[in-house]
């Protein structure tokens, strides 16, 4: 019976160690959405589902944490205006744990809390496994997934976040042919669906444009962590380009690495957005000349609006992540799809994406008189994508060089 | 001994009451509260499975690889060859068993961390399959869409209608396989077969001597298990339409395992006590969920050090579990093949000296 | 192409030796299988982070503080979590199912204190060595070379001291060790350490590679699982090569196949393999 007391007890204390944690070590992390609560204004829920443990964690954290900066900046302010009554936002975070089961559930949770806007989720099969819940439960989702069919029609409910692989790639290409005389081109992409989607359409672009595809069928494993035998396969054909098909920010600098210590000289690319901080510590020198489509913010672009956003960013995450450039825009748009909607929208999403197509607002985060609106009809045919800018990125001497800035509507 | 009896019957009454009716109610228009008990409700499914290899003396670390094949079975046949769920979810057990008792000729040799290293490796073996044999199972973009159940007709007289998305149908027809699969379970423990399990995992050759055929009991065991995991993972995959090579993991597999242990070894309804807890207890606390795998590990570690036997040797046990006589099949018949046991012999010798 | 994959494999099989070593030394002493043996690789490399990158002290420096550090560990889990439940010794399951419980504790304590972001430290020597046309990263070689140290140094420990001696002689026989005046509880606590302490170098060693994250634990866990399985359990020269094998395949595998089919096929062969010679390669039969 000892036993047993101590077995409750030590339960019990784990338990309470565990909530305890929470206040101790992350303390921006709730009042971001709470913060000056005091008036009694009416609450607009805004959701997260993302992948926030794990390898790919910082893709969900990211998203989490640029719709805390967001909500902080509005309530701060006063909170949104729809219709003429001003809104408190309060954003709620669900981990995926990148497991299309975990989501399921979390989206189930969502809609039966009753929201209606939800940011993310950030990997192929769990914004797919979520696609029919979000379709019966009346919610708009902004997913960071490549595959098109969740943005095209029977589907209406998900608006894609940022720029597609199949969308950046075929500009790249073409940018480095024109610009740098590229001839042949090697793929390299880790064994999994997203990064070999992107590996596909990046081939078939390259093959468009009359690239020489010199070898693509390389491949490794998620959680290889030695990255020659691989390469010494890549550089066999001396390519003048290598794509690192949708390779996420802690394999890169690996990639990097094993590349130039093999002896490459050719150029690298990849069309998703990388981490700064870790490319420099851990492939240093050999990140050099490392090609990238970026966070769709650069020092050169950014208005006063951005560098608050980046101080409150940091405030609530820590340090800067450059994919937040680009994932600063997923709350923004909803609300400039709501003021558009008007009051309706709030609790059904039909008014909602009726409206989508009449966004049109100054896009606040870019200098100059960029707009921002619903873009992608091209790609889906229907407005579901959000607008941002295509900004790539070259390391140069440890920093950010921005190489062009395109856009999905050209 | 009949008061015993009575108050069991009152507390089974009782939590098959709220199980079937209650719960059912309350949560109607709750979706994602029916998830939870729906996905406990699996889980105890193939936690049971692990339970009985338990039994035979085997740990089991490879269930996660038999509810893959299950949902994988259940997915290419109903997309694929456009079979309906009903016949996909028999043949999805049914091949399950075939291919744990194909495995269980040859690696039920193995005994101790050989088994668990071995069947720990299996679950990694069969996601590598899934994931590699792309033409079959799609590879990593795993099999998406996948209708939920449709009408069950027998000889043109239909006797489950179609039920659409609905929550409420799904959720009886885990509860009704749970308890069938729970009563069978019970039922084979209450026959021959049970005490010769048991038999196994105190000694097999103590066994072996009285002339039973153990090869072929374990073999049996391990089969019901790998069909129990087919089964969940069947219906796992339908109720969630989709199933990817990282559905079912090792980390899968191990909780599995902790269900048993949480909820008692030596209790048949341990696995399913355990894995309700477990599920239940997150979504109440659901903002220590972050913490999930963290708090997993302390309760792993804290009940091995202060409660080996698991929940249901708590009060419950006296009522709702097993009485005198399997304690003393468990822990008499455990000492006494202990004081041949070098390794406690240490014990006694150093209380002497 | 040939001569890259056995640089590789060099570099990977003499690490992954490290490793399983560790592992059946732990195994050997208390027949206890250390799930959370890659957990603590996992932590010897954020030992050379911290020291080594973060704080800028001298790599040897790093290196040689994986020791105290995952020794320490290793002893409290024997304290304070193992003896306990080998002395209450109800059934084996226990042991394991709280081997799995440290290791998920350890993987989550680092998740907590370091987060999930990948770390990598910057090269020791820089440069590549060319060997017939293969290229050798220098701080490849530093590690194939420090590990042959490393394991030179191990058989010397466990074969020429008396601590050896003892830790051999408890693996054979508890009870006679006992009665020969050795002080059990002691011994098999530096077993623990001993064996933690060499997943906490291989982590240190391979920091300057691979990359230092904290989920990097369970592959190891499982590769580890692998070499002792190939080798046998609880021998040493079964260890070594076990680690040395799978490093090789791997690196043949990967260079030839794509990688999962490599571990497809690893597994394949090691239940192939079990099938024949259910011990291991070197393992002794057992009942």
């Amino acid at each position: 019976m000892k036993d047993v007391k101590k077995f409750l007890a030590v339960v019990l204390i784990t338990a309470m160690a565990f909530l305890a944690i929470p206040q101790a070590f992350a303390g921006g992390e709730k009042e971001a959405g709470k913060a000056e609560a005091k008036t009694e204004m009416p609450v607009l829920k805004i959701g997260v589902l993302g992948v926030m443990t794990g390898h790919a964690a910082s893709w969900g954290l990211v998203c989490k944490y640029c719709a805390e900066a967001n909500a902080k900046i509005y309530n701060e302010r006063g909170g949104v205006e729809i219709d003429g009554q001003k809104y408190k936002i309060e954003v709620t975070s669900i981990d995926t744990k990148q497991d299309p089961k975990v989501a399921v559930t979390g989206a189930e949770r969502l809609v039966s809390e009753g929201f209606h806007y939800v940011i993310g989720p950030n990997v192929d099969n769990t914004a797919i496994s979520v696609s029919p819940v979000f379709h019966d439960g009346g919610v708009v989702y902004i997913p960071y997934s490549f595959n098109k069919e969740l943005f095209s029609p029977p589907n209406e409910n998900a608006i894609l976040g940022m720029i597609a692989s199949y969308q950046s790639g075929p500009v790249i290409y073409k940018w480095l042919m024109e610009n740098r005389g590229i001839k042949s081109v090697a793929f390299v992409a880790r064994n999994q669906p997203d990064p070999l989607n992107q590996r596909k359409w990046g081939v078939d672009a390259a093959n468009e444009l009359g690239l020489n595809v010199v070898s693509w069928k390389d491949t490794y494993e998620p959680g290889t962590t030695d990255f020659y035998p691989v390469m010494t396969k890549v550089i066999q054909n001396n390519p003048d380009l290598i794509v690192l098909s949708g390779v996420s920010p802690g394999d890169a600098p690996l990639l990097l690495n094993a590349a130039r210590d093999l002896g490459y000289k050719g150029l690298i690319s990849t069309e998703t957005s990388q981490d700064l901080v870790t490319l420099n510590k851990v492939a240093g020198k050999n990140a050099e000349g490392f090609i990238f489509v970026g966070g769709a913010t650069t020092p050169e672009i950014e208005t006063e609006e951005m560098k608050y956003f980046r101080k409150v960013y940091e405030e609530v995450a820590g340090e800067w992540n450059d994919e937040a450039g680009t994932k600063v825009y997923a709350l923004p748009a909803i609300i400039w799809g709501l003021q558009a909607a008007g009051k309706a929208a709030l609790t059904d999403v039909e008014a909602f994406k009726k409206a989508m197509p009449n966004v049109d607002v100054k896009n606040p985060f870019v200098k100059g008189d960029r707009r921002f609106r619903f873009v992608g009809e091209k790609w889906f045919g229907q407005p579901r994508q959000l607008d941002v800018p295509m900004v790539v990125n070259q390391v140069k001497g440890g920093e950010l060089e921005t190489l062009f800035v395109g856009s999905v509507g050209d | 001994m009949n008061q015993k009896n009575y108050a069991r019957i009152v507390l089974v009454a009782t939590l098959l009451f709220i199980y079937l009716i209650v719960l059912p109610i309350i949560f109607r228009n709750q979706r994602y509260l029916l998830n939870i008990v729906i996905t406990a409700s699996l889980l105890s499914c193939a936690s049971l499975g692990v339970w009985i290899t338990f039994s035979i003396g085997r740990i089991n670390i490879g269930q996660g690889a038999f509810a893959g094949i299950g949902g994988y079975t259940t997915a290419i046949l109903i997309m694929k060859a456009g079979f309906s769920f009903w016949q996909s979810f028999l043949l999805a057990g049914l091949l399950a068993a075939l291919i744990g008792f194909l495995f269980g000729l040859v690696i039920l040799r193995l005994k101790g961390v050989y088994f668990a290293m071995l069947t720990l490796s299996l679950t990694e073996t069969f996601r590598l399959i899934f994931l590699n044999a792309e033409g079959l199972t799609n590879g990593g973009n795993g099999i998406m869409g996948i209708p939920r159940p449709g009408a069950l007709s027998i000889a043109g007289i239909t006797i489950i209608p179609n039920f659409g998305r609905s929550n409420i149908f799904f959720y009886y027809l885990s509860a009704t396989i749970l308890i069938i699969v729970f009563l069978a379970v019970w039922r084979l423990y209450k026959s021959r077969i049970g005490w010769i399990f048991k038999a196994i995992r105190i000694s097999e050759d103590l066994t072996r001597s009285c002339g039973i055929n153990i090869v072929k009991y374990r073999i049996m065991a391990y089969s019901i298990c790998c069909f129990l995991g087919g089964i969940a993972g069947s219906l796992f995959t339908v109720f969630y339409q989709n199933i990817f090579p990282a559905s079912f993991q090792v980390n899968d597999s191990v909780y599995f395992m902790l269900y048993c242990f949480l909820g008692g070894l030596d209790y048949l309804a341990g696995p399913i006590l355990g894995a309700f807890v477990l599920t239940g207890a997150f979504e109440v606390l659901r903002f220590i969920q972050k913490y999930q795998e963290g708090i997993y590990a302390c309760i792993m570690i804290a009940l091995m050090l202060w409660l080996p036997n698991g929940l249901m040797s708590l009060n419950l046990g006296k009522v709702f579990g097993k009485r005198k006589e399997k304690e003393l099949e468990t822990t008499e018949a455990d000492k006494l093949l202990k004081s041949y046991n070098p390794d406690s012999g240490r014990k006694s010798l150093k209380k002497e000296g | 192409m040939v001569i890259q994959m056995i640089l590789n494999g060099l570099m990977l099989g003499l690490s992954y030796a490290l490793i399983a070593l560790g592992l059946t030394l732990i195994f050997a002493i208390m027949n206890i299988l250390n799930f959370a043996h890659g957990q603590m690789y996992m932590l010897g490399g954020f030992v050379v982070y911290y020291f080594y990158y973060v704080f800028g002290l001298n790599y040897f420096f790093a290196l040689f503080m994986c020791i105290p550090t995952l020794a320490l560990i290793g002893v409290i889990f024997e304290k304070f979590f193992f003896r306990r439940v080998l002395t209450l010794g109800r059934r084996e399951e226990s042991s394991m199912l709280l081997a799995m419980g440290t290791a998920l504790l350890l993987e989550n304590i680092a998740l907590i204190a370091f987060g999930y972001k990948e770390q990598g430290v910057p090269p020791l020597i820089h440069g590549v060595i060319k060997i017939f046309g293969g290229y050798l990263p220098a701080d490849r070689a530093f590690i194939i070379l420090m590990s042959v140290l490393l394991i030179i140094g191990l058989l010397v420990f466990i074969y020429k001291t008396r601590p050896g001696r003892a830790l051999r002689a408890l693996a054979q026989d508890k009870e006679v060790t006992y009665l020969m005046g050795v002080d059990v509880n002691k011994i098999t606590m530096l077993g623990f350490a001993v064996g933690a302490a060499l997943a906490g170098l291989a982590g240190g060693l391979l920091a300057l590679t691979f990359p230092i994250f904290s989920g990097s634990g369970t592959p190891i866990t499982i590769k580890s699982f692998l070499m002792i399985m190939i080798g046998g359990a609880g021998v040493v020269p079964g260890a070594i090569i076990g680690g040395f094998l799978l490093g090789m395949v791997e690196s043949f595998g990967y260079g030839l196949i794509s990688g999962s089919m490599t571990y497809l096929i690893i597994f394949a062969m090691i239940i192939l393999l079990l099938i024949f010679r259910p011990q291991g390669i070197m393992g002794k039969p057992w009942g």
